[in-house]
């Protein structure tokens, strides 16, 4: 069983906490003390170098007052004890507290580390980087015309200690995800590349590559060098597992972050308990769920991670919030309030966001599909939850005609469209779950660890 | 500290260079939603960051070089630190590459001296500045609002010599204006990140958002298009220089690691575009040293100097913008990190690139071109169609094609403007752009 191994200054400071919480609590209606650590590893393996570099941690105390109106906060870098409880001191005079009765919370007390078989905090960085080069090793000489494979493992060791007076938690998440790029090169000099991807809320365990995995990512990248542009229209698509994750993290994610709805910004907002897609959609949002990449134990507010059910057969049901908007809307908590780290404030944020499976065979599907786009994979999405409007990129597509996938290939796609217009086009839905790590921003800032996945999906779109 | 860590590597005969970054940082954080101040924060931050060069060899013998690093906070142990970034080192075997030596650091102007002094105050006063501003327009909410103060120090000392210090401010802004007529909801959104208080223009800002936001509430989805593009100010510096989540085109292929990795297939003294250039000829410097310029420096993580770099000159390549490391890899000079964009001025008048017909694009969703390719489909956030002497405001629908393509025919404006990262004309008319739209 993996331990917590909290770095030694921030266990330290730990005992100190009830003290700290206490102090503050003599003033603020709420007080809360929370020591963030996120500290981690990259390595780059190509055909031509080798980097190992730290990714600079991020670790700070934040002392958090509230009234029920404001926020006050105080962050200082580090976990030295003795600023830390002058901070605490000093940071609440001179604020008038409005008068606040904090809900009533029950107690939460315990430790929590991410289970993992293959700890990497128990591997060598050379035992790491000789993982990553065997990877690369087995990719690079597949096809003459690769220029360059780059492996890339990312480790992402995150410490966290919450307190106030119901709360004494402590959690080590565990995230580690490796990326195999392949590069190739066309005859007229044009370059292509195709990314294969795995990540998860565990160890080495699930870095582990079949050839058929591999010969995937060197075929797509070959097949790009002969992409065309699609025509825009309207099309029948078959969208992967990745590609459902982001229209539902784009559009029932980003979308029902109840921060937005305080700020008059999300649309869903006036959808609770209405029709916002087909009955086959269902959509959830679980920080709790098991090995994915976003999970965690409890959220930087102390809230317990558990299941959130967004949309419900086709029916919205309910938000996902932090501390702030769910007392400001007065409407129940979910474990959402995520900082980027601890010198950014706590919004409502996504964990591991999905479309729920459904019963259809993808083989089925497709044979329903007589001309239409299979969407491989997706580049990016960005969120209008006022709009309701949608902007997935897909990196590449395949052509489907006489319900069979082609070798004719398009790139990149774009998805645009209301977004209850395409969840309600949906008319199967596959039986198999899949999800995909990555980060993501509020807006173009605060970047946080998340996952968004989901099951094949027919439904109709425009492309472009 | 800073000094107990330059003696702990000085001590290291095993290491063939180091550099050590004190970085401090300090600020204030203010958040707004309509019912008043949110949240109020105030963020101190100090890090120590150790970069260390090893002679090691290949599988072959060959002299290569490794490198590591590690980060400290203060009080943590040095030694520790040292030995494991030493270890890291040992394990890869690069070609060889150094450190900068001592130079002269130009004098960049990086900060507001108002902030500098006190930013609790300064962002109080950008805040109310936002509130009054958006509070005259009685059809216009402000939903929310959030104002960010910095004040960033980096000390910088090297084996080879180097011993320097700068002092930056950061301000970052987002606001939200909200309008509703009827069932019709409409919202803008922006975001800005400068230096000083006085380039953020606020309250110009705000009244051009007002009327985006207004305009909005008549918006329908676009039909389909292809012809003259604008794009203008804070859209065009976006188009340019990228956003804070990915950098344009031109910063990868531009990159000497780039270069290195087999990605860019740009030579020194080659063409930059694929086929006829049939607007204006293309120019392009990235700019370290732009006075206030947001990714503008004295020195970067490295120690190389700032540096105003000319990229492409009349639609050439001229440079690659390299790191010591890169610049080293491929023989070239060394011209450290990337910096804002500039663009000279253009030759035609703003008003005469906004003759009829075109589509103007105020707001992408997210202007995110392949890095590689330049290939892009991205939604158009809210933009107007200019014909018969009106414009048309539309959301939706998606700008299609390719960046190096649509470069290769535009024509600039005379006029120019300063955005954070990005001086040069602030208006550009690109001449066959393709809108995939709603409808056809």
């Amino acid at each position: 069983m993996p331990e917590l191994k909290l770095p030694s200054a921030m266990a330290d400071l730990r005992p100190a906490l009830g003290e700290i919480v206490g102090l503050g609590s003599q003033r603020a209606p709420y007080f809360s003390a929370l020591l963030s650590s996120r500290h981690g590893l990259t390595i780059l393996v190509d055909n031509r170098e080798e980097q190992v570099t730290e990714r600079p941690p991020a670790a700070g105390t934040v002392l958090s007052a509230f009234d029920g109106a404001t926020n006050f906060e105080r962050a200082i870098g580090g976990f030295t004890r003795e600023e830390i409880q002058k901070a605490a001191r000093d940071f609440i005079n001179g604020i008038s507290f409005q008068r606040y009765m904090p809900e009533a919370q029950s107690e939460h007390r315990g430790d929590f580390v991410t289970p993992v078989q293959i700890d990497p905090m128990e591997l060598s960085v050379q035992e790491k980087l000789d993982r990553c080069r065997e990877v690369q090793r087995r990719v690079k000489g597949r096809d003459p015309r690769i220029v360059n494979v780059r492996v890339m493992y990312r480790e992402l060791n995150e410490h966290t200690v919450f307190a106030d007076p119901h709360a004494d938690l402590a959690q080590r998440v565990q995230r580690v995800g490796m990326f195999v790029i392949v590069i190739v090169a066309g005859p007229a000099g044009d370059v292509r590349y195709d990314v294969l991807v795995k990540s998860g809320s565990a160890g080495w365990e699930v870095l582990s590559w079949s050839d058929e995995e591999i010969q995937s990512v060197v075929d797509g990248a070959l097949a790009l060098l002969s992409a065309e542009r699609i025509e825009p229209g309207e099309y029948r698509i078959i969208t992967a597992p990745g590609v459902s994750g982001t229209i539902c993290h784009e559009s029932f994610g980003h979308g029902v972050e109840t921060d937005m709805f305080l700020k008059e910004r999300a649309r869903a907002a006036h959808f609770i308990d209405k029709v916002v897609g087909s009955p086959l959609v269902n959509i959830a949002d679980d920080p709790s769920q098991p090995g994915s990449y976003g999970s965690y134990f409890f959220d930087d507010e102390g809230y317990m991670a558990a299941p959130t059910q967004i949309v419900e057969n086709g029916v919205f049901r309910r938000g996902i919030t932090d501390r702030y908007s769910a007392a400001a809307l007065e409407i129940p908590r979910s474990a959402n309030g995520r900082r980027q780290d601890y010198s950014r404030k706590a919004y409502a944020r996504m964990s591991n966001t999905y479309f729920a499976p459904g019963t259809s065979r993808l083989e089925d599907m497709i044979a329903q599909v007589d001309q239409g786009i299979f969407l491989d994979k997706w580049s990016s999405g960005m969120e209008d939850p006022q709009g309701w409007g949608i902007q997935v990129t897909c990196h590449y597509g395949h052509e489907i005609k006489g319900g069979k996938i082609t070798d004719r290939v398009f790139a990149p796609i774009g998805i645009s469209g209301y977004v209850p217009d395409v969840l309600q086009s949906i008319t199967a839905v596959s039986n198999k779950l899949h999800m995909d790590g990555g980060t993501c921003g509020k807006g173009h800032k605060e970047q946080v660890p998340v996952a968004s996945g989901g099951p094949y999906l027919l439904l109709t779109a425009r492309l472009g | 500290m800073l000094n107990q860590i330059v003696d702990a590597l000085k001590q290291r005969s095993d290491l063939a260079g180091w550099t050590v970054r004190h970085v401090q940082t300090r600020g204030t954080q203010v958040y707004a939603v309509p019912q008043g101040i949110e949240s109020q924060r105030a963020v101190d931050g100090e890090r120590y960051l150790i970069d260390v060069l090893r002679n090691t060899s290949t599988a072959e013998g060959s002299p290569a070089m490794g490198s590591g690093d590690a980060s400290l906070l203060p009080g943590d142990d040095i030694n520790h630190a040292i030995d494991q970034a030493t270890l890291v080192a040992g394990l890869v075997a690069n070609p060889v590459h150094g450190l900068p030596g001592p130079a002269a650091f130009p004098d960049v102007p990086l900060c507001d001296a108002d902030l500098q002094k006190d930013a609790y105050t300064v962002m109080q006063g950008v805040m109310e500045r936002i509130r009054v501003a958006a509070v005259k327009h009685a059809d216009v909410r402000l939903t929310a609002a959030e104002c960010f103060g910095e004040i960033h120090t980096t000390h910088l000392v090297n084996s080879r010599g180097i011993d320097a210090e700068q002092e930056s401010t950061q301000i970052d802004i987002e606001f939200v204006l909200h309008s509703q007529k009827g069932d019709r909801e409409s919202e803008t959104f922006d975001a800005m990140t400068r230096r000083r208080v006085a380039d953020l223009g606020l309250e110009d800002v705000i009244e051009d958002h007002v009327r985006y936001t207004l305009d909005s509430l008549e918006a329908d989805t676009p039909a389909s298009w292809q012809g003259p593009v604008v794009l203008r100010d804070d859209a065009l510096t976006i188009f340019m220089a990228g956003d804070n989540l990915n950098g344009s085109v031109i910063q990868t292929l531009a990159s000497a690691a780039s270069k290195y990795a087999g990605i860019s297939p740009w030579e020194v003294g080659g063409p930059v575009f694929r086929g006829e250039v049939k607007g204006d000829s293309f120019t392009v410097w990235a700019n370290r040293s732009m006075p206030f310029g947001s990714a503008s420096d004295r020195f970067d993580a490295e120690g190389l100097p700032a540096q105003r770099v000319e990229l492409i000159r009349e639609n050439e390549f001229a440079a690659f913008a390299a790191s010591q490391r890169y610049a080293d890899y491929l023989q070239i000079p060394a011209s450290g990190a990337f910096g804002n964009i500039e663009l000279p001025a253009g030759k035609t008048s703003a008003a005469a690139l906004l003759a009829e017909p075109h589509v103007e694009i105020v707001q992408f969703s997210w202007f995110n071109p392949d890095p590689i390719t330049g290939d892009f489909a991205t939604e158009i956030r809210f933009g107007y169609l200019v014909q018969n002497g009106k414009r048309k405001p539309f959301r939706g629908g998606q700008l299609v094609g390719n960046y190096m393509d649509a470069l290769a025919d535009v024509r600039w404006s005379a006029e120019t403007g300063f955005f954070g990262t990005y001086l040069g004309p602030h208006t550009a008319r690109f001449n066959e752009l393709k809108i995939a739209g709603g409808s056809e």
